[in-house]
């Protein structure tokens, strides 16, 4: 009998540890946390290894971050397959709130509520884009890059013709009626090798012509892609394709590639050029000394295609958001981690200035230093000052309709499907996806900003 | 009565070398049976099952019923992909293969030269197909390729021509870089074939006074029979297959215009995240490759074919 209540008291013993163990294990107060990532170029993974991994692992006693590189290309097709097998990185990567609304559906990461709070993410991000990263109310990724598309153009050009950057769609279709005139192309773009870069003009126009309200009631379901204010900003850009303001029209723009257009407006041949600004890193190999030349690049923010569309537009784009994986043993310290690439405004500052990475969109933008290049420390203290903030269509708009978006444009730019069939086309693919629950909250735009 | 008593005590004997052929070779077959069990049978099982749902690759998978099926012969985009490979398959038909058998003839009649030849035409299949595409790339651009620099050197019949961005001629210039790449091969396989026909067959022509062209049709032909016929089966199952080229060259636009089967099942599934409307297309894709499969066989034992 004695012999029996000793084996039994060794049994829960036993158990208990075994208790407790699997509690630190799932505390993930110990151990390596697993993050997978993907870089332009190595000098920016080496910067980010040293500033970001290294700096990390430095400070902290029990945490240590192990980083896997990816290729730029497959890091996302990768975690979708890791982590919905329930595996992957401790630290999730998604390519913005809409990619982790997939998996924060499939339960595929925590919630981090609880990590928000305990680390005052809402004061450290920006609002809208706080907001955005939720699902119903609750927080599930960190937006860690951000960016928008704007308006790139020659300064020298401009000054040449006597044009002064177009904020309204008459100033607009002046400057593009004169540099057509001239034997330019008004307005940079193509989508060749990457035919979704079709949706960074579209994303552009869209906000430029509709605006961000009527963008926010699409995408709460209050109003329709349908209604007569889509229908004609997709009538005014066909026209704009159809008069070769736009990439050449269509016997151009499948062939023009990024490269095409920004060597086009250093050598004064396209005119402007809208896109994202994640160009501002490499922009510079085009113009100036390491191009061998003397032009110079600079950016203003979108004009107003519209009366009813306030110039100054900025389409807010989330490019990189991280999560906690849901089958991490190491939560905790996998947030401590995400906690430490947002927690210091410096650090995000100074990798931007060395790197020309998009910083995180932090609430702290008065902090930016001198060294950042003066046209990227411009954008990202004017554009979260000026409230017009707008709608990234790779960030806000859900994987279906996002992709109709794009690729069905193709059909729009050769003519073979007018405008009203296109948008009816993409409400359908909106509707199932906003009736399964695919759509993120956007934020809520600033009347009239 | 002797002999069928020798044979029936023979049974017994006779039946034990056999069991242990018949288990030596299953044991030689299993590792791969095995391997393709799980690596090509489980996953196909699975989009099979996938196929009915309306699984979005991550979450939950709610079972639809047929709808992924009828919404795929529903969809014009899918419907032209299948007439793209259709096209596709045509031309791969015709093009590299009566090229490859015209090329292989002549090559063994060859006495001198004909290593030389041969690895000519074969160095573009060992090519990266990325490396090739990209290559093709710039000498089919409008700016900077073979248009432009032939209307540099004063033949503008190509300048401004426009292959891989204009809807009307993207597909067929796809399909020309592809078989610049694929020809080369058949030629060499066909000159294997060929190699292997009896001379006897073509000194007996010859006797005969038959010509080039007879002996071609009437002994090369049947000569190289089994590898004709396997490599059209094959080319009829890889052309429903294309991917790499289409992706690299045109990712299936402009418009639509070079999408083929693949490049649609590969952007729904991966930009659109709709794996079980992708496994629907996926099992139609591997459908069409088990007719053509099953036709090959019907029509190998009905004609009697030793392939």
């Amino acid at each position: 009998m004695h012999q029996k209540s000793k084996r039994w008291g060794a049994a829960v013993a036993l158990i208990a540890a075994g208790g407790l163990l699997a509690g630190c294990a799932s505390s993930g107060s110990s151990g390596d946390v697993t993050y997978w990532s993907a870089f332009v170029s190595k000098d920016t993974e080496r910067y980010y290894q040293e500033h970001y991994v290294d700096a990390f692992n430095e400070q902290s006693d029990d945490t240590k971050v192990k980083m896997e590189v990816k290729q730029l290309q497959n890091l996302g097709s990768l975690t979708d397959t890791a982590v919905s097998a329930g595996r992957g990185a401790d630290v999730v990567y998604s390519a913005g709130p809409s990619s982790a609304l997939g998996f924060a559906s499939a339960k595929r990461i925590d919630a981090l509520d609880d990590y928000a709070a305990e680390y005052g993410w809402a004061d450290k991000l920006q609002p809208w884009a706080y907001q955005a990263s939720q699902v119903d109310g609750t927080l599930y990724s960190v937006p860690v890059e951000y960016g928008s598309i704007v308006m790139y153009y020659n300064p020298g050009v401009f000054e040449e013709h006597g044009w002064t950057v177009p904020t309204t769609l008459a100033e607009f279709e002046k400057v593009a009626t004169e540099a057509q005139a001239a034997g330019m192309m008004p307005v940079g773009a193509g989508n060749s090798g990457y035919q979704a870069q079709s949706e960074w003009y579209l994303s552009a126009f869209l906000n430029m012509a509709v605006g961000p309200e009527k963008l926010y009631q699409a995408l709460t379901g209050e109003a329709k892609f349908t209604d007569p204010e889509f229908v004609d900003a997709i009538s005014l850009f066909q026209q704009q394709i159809d008069k070769k303001w736009w990439g050449g029209g269509k016997d151009r723009w499948f062939t023009n590639t990024d490269t095409d257009l920004f060597t086009g407006l250093a050598d004064g041949t396209v005119a402007m050029y809208i896109t994202g600004t994640w160009s501002f890193g490499d922009a510079g190999r085009y113009f100036g000394e390491a191009a061998g030349n003397d032009a110079e690049w600079d950016w203003a923010p979108l004009p107003s295609l519209s009366d009813d569309v306030a110039p100054g537009v900025y389409p807010m784009a989330i490019g990189t958001s991280l999560s906690v994986n849901s089958a991490s043993k190491q939560a905790d310290a996998a947030a401590e981690y995400i906690d430490f690439v947002i927690d210091d405004p410096a650090r995000s500052y100074d990798y931007l200035a060395a790197t020309g990475q998009n910083p995180p969109p932090l609430s702290d933008i008065a902090s930016m230093p001198d060294t950042v290049d003066e046209r990227s420390a411009r954008l990202y203290t004017e554009a979260p000052e000026s409230g017009n903030l707008g709608y990234a269509s790779w960030t806000f708009f859900p994987a279906a309709t996002d992709t109709y978006l794009w690729s069905e444009f193709d059909k729009i730019i050769t003519g073979d499907l007018t405008p009203q069939a296109y948008l009816e086309g993409l409400q359908k693919v909106f509707d199932g996806e906003l009736a399964a629950g695919k759509v993120i909250t956007p934020f809520e735009p600033v009347p009239g900003a | 009565m002797t002999s069928a008593t020798a044979r029936i005590g023979a049974g017994p004997a006779v039946r034990r070398p056999r069991r242990r052929r018949r288990l030596v070779a299953w044991l030689f077959i299993a590792p791969l049976a095995i391997v393709n069990l799980l690596v090509i049978g489980g996953p196909g099982l699975s989009s099979l099952l996938f196929s009915f749902t309306d699984w979005d690759g991550l979450g939950q998978a709610n079972f639809v019923g047929i709808d992924n099926y009828v919404e795929l012969f529903q969809s014009p985009n899918v419907l032209a992909a299948i007439w793209h490979n259709l096209l596709w398959t045509l031309f791969f038909l015709i093009v590299p293969i009566s090229m490859a058998l015209l090329g292989a003839f002549l090559l063994s009649r060859l006495r001198r030269g004909q290593v030389l030849f041969r690895t000519l035409y074969f160095i573009p299949y060992v090519l990266a197909t990325i490396v090739s595409a990209t290559v093709w790339r710039q000498i089919l651009s409008p700016d900077a390729g073979i248009g432009a620099a032939l209307a540099n050197l004063g033949f503008d019949g190509l300048a401004g021509v426009n292959f891989l961005g204009d809807p009307s001629l993207a597909l067929g210039s796809v399909a020309f870089v592809n078989n610049w790449q694929w020809w080369g091969f058949l030629l060499v396989l066909f000159l294997a074939a060929m190699q292997g026909v009896n001379p006897a067959l073509y000194e007996a022509a010859r006797l005969d006074g038959a010509n080039a062209w007879r002996e071609f049709w009437h002994i090369t032909l049947p000569g190289i029979r089994p590898t004709l016929m396997f490599l059209v089966l094959m080319t009829v199952i890889w052309s429903f297959l294309v991917f790499d080229y289409v992706y690299i060259l045109t990712q299936g636009g402009p418009a639509g215009s070079s999408d083929v089967l693949a490049t649609v099942l590969y952007r729904t599934a991966f930009s659109e995240q709709r794996a079980g409307y992708a496994s629907a297309m996926a099992m139609l894709l591997s459908s069409i490759s088990a007719v053509v499969v099953a036709g090959y066989l019907i029509l190998r034992k009905k004609l009697d074919w030793d392939v």
